[in-house]
């Protein structure tokens, strides 16, 4: 995995990093950021359980970009470290995640991994714990999740290094 | 072209109102901008070589209609990489389709590909089952 641009900034003078990339094409840049505003302004499936998938997606993915962000709606509906250090490999046993919390995470890792782990078992979790409105916010998080990382990652705009960030979450931008 | 996603979010929202529905049109319109950045035809093989990557005959919610893509094409090859391995793809691969499609061109290509890759993991799961 490089963590050399392969791409240049298409803003003069600014280091190439997702944004300034991205905006070598105006109207996806504008379009995905509109999506990706109104997908975390939804409360359909709250941000919390979003984030959790977002994790596993990072991990999975190996997006150290992704990993390292934190958005702050779900950290204010109690996401701490002590649960996104849970979101790693044997996750199905932890006490620090809630049962919604592991169904979600089963399912992101059929669809970002592998489809055959969802199970009978699994998908009446999710369904016990989700409805049909929020399994479909997740199915598109995922999908943006997952895009948006690989993307990321395929053009050489991981940062070599970066510490853990707090971001505002993605907010429609008010008209003047 | 429309695709689970899409679909997903269309029946979520029950009559087709509501945030379901508002999400489905805006995640519809980010498609259709990847996609007409990259063209019709080039988007139509770079979802197909990698539908076909996941064991699909093609990207769900395509046509199926075919129009091959050059075999030697450097893109072609790279798309194929997106679904299992993109961490192993080479700055020396990355620069050979750069230099096939502009730069430009390039990061429209690279949001296509993973958002076909996203998009046949979705299908495979029965995403709009799973919201009826």
């Amino acid at each position: 995995m490089s963590t050399r641009p392969r791409i240049s900034s298409a803003i003069p003078g600014e280091p190439a990093q997702f944004s300034n990339g991205l905006a070598h094409q105006p109207a996806i840049a504008a379009s995905f950021g509109d999506l990706y505003a109104a997908f975390w302004d939804s409360d359909v499936l709250s941000a919390r359980l979003k984030e959790v998938a977002r994790m596993r997606n990072a991990r999975v993915t190996e997006c150290g970009f992704c990993r390292n962000v934190r958005f702050d709606k779900a950290m204010g509906q109690g996401l701490g470290e002590e649960i996104v250090d849970a979101i790693d490999w044997g996750y199905e046993t932890s006490d620090k995640l809630s049962d919604a919390e592991k169904a979600v995470l089963k399912f992101t890792d059929a669809v970002i991994h592998d489809p055959e782990l969802l199970t009978g078992d699994a998908k009446s979790a999710l369904r016990r714990h989700l409805s049909p409105e929020q399994i479909a916010e997740l199915g598109l998080g995922l999908t943006l999740f997952l895009a948006l990382a690989k993307a990321l990652i395929t053009m050489g705009l991981e940062p070599e290094m970066m510490d853990r960030t707090v971001l505002p979450t993605p907010a429609a931008v008010e008209p003047a | 072209m429309s695709g689970p996603v899409t679909a997903a979010l269309g029946a979520g929202s029950g009559a087709g109102s509501g945030a379901g529905s508002n999400l489905g049109a805006k995640y519809a319109k980010f498609r259709d901008a990847s996609h007409a950045a990259l063209g019709e035809t080039m988007t139509a093989q770079v979802r197909r070589a990698i539908a076909q990557v996941h064991g699909l005959d093609h990207a769900p919610g395509d046509n199926g209609a075919r129009d091959d893509p050059p075999a030697d094409a450097a893109w072609l090859a790279y798309a194929r990489r997106m679904p299992f391995e993109h961490t192993a793809i080479t700055d020396e691969e990355a620069a050979a389709v750069v230099a096939e499609l502009g730069e430009a061109r390039y990061v429209a290509f690279s949001v296509v590909a993973a958002l076909a890759d996203a998009e046949c993991r979705a299908a495979r799961v029965d995403l709009p089952g799973l919201t009826a």
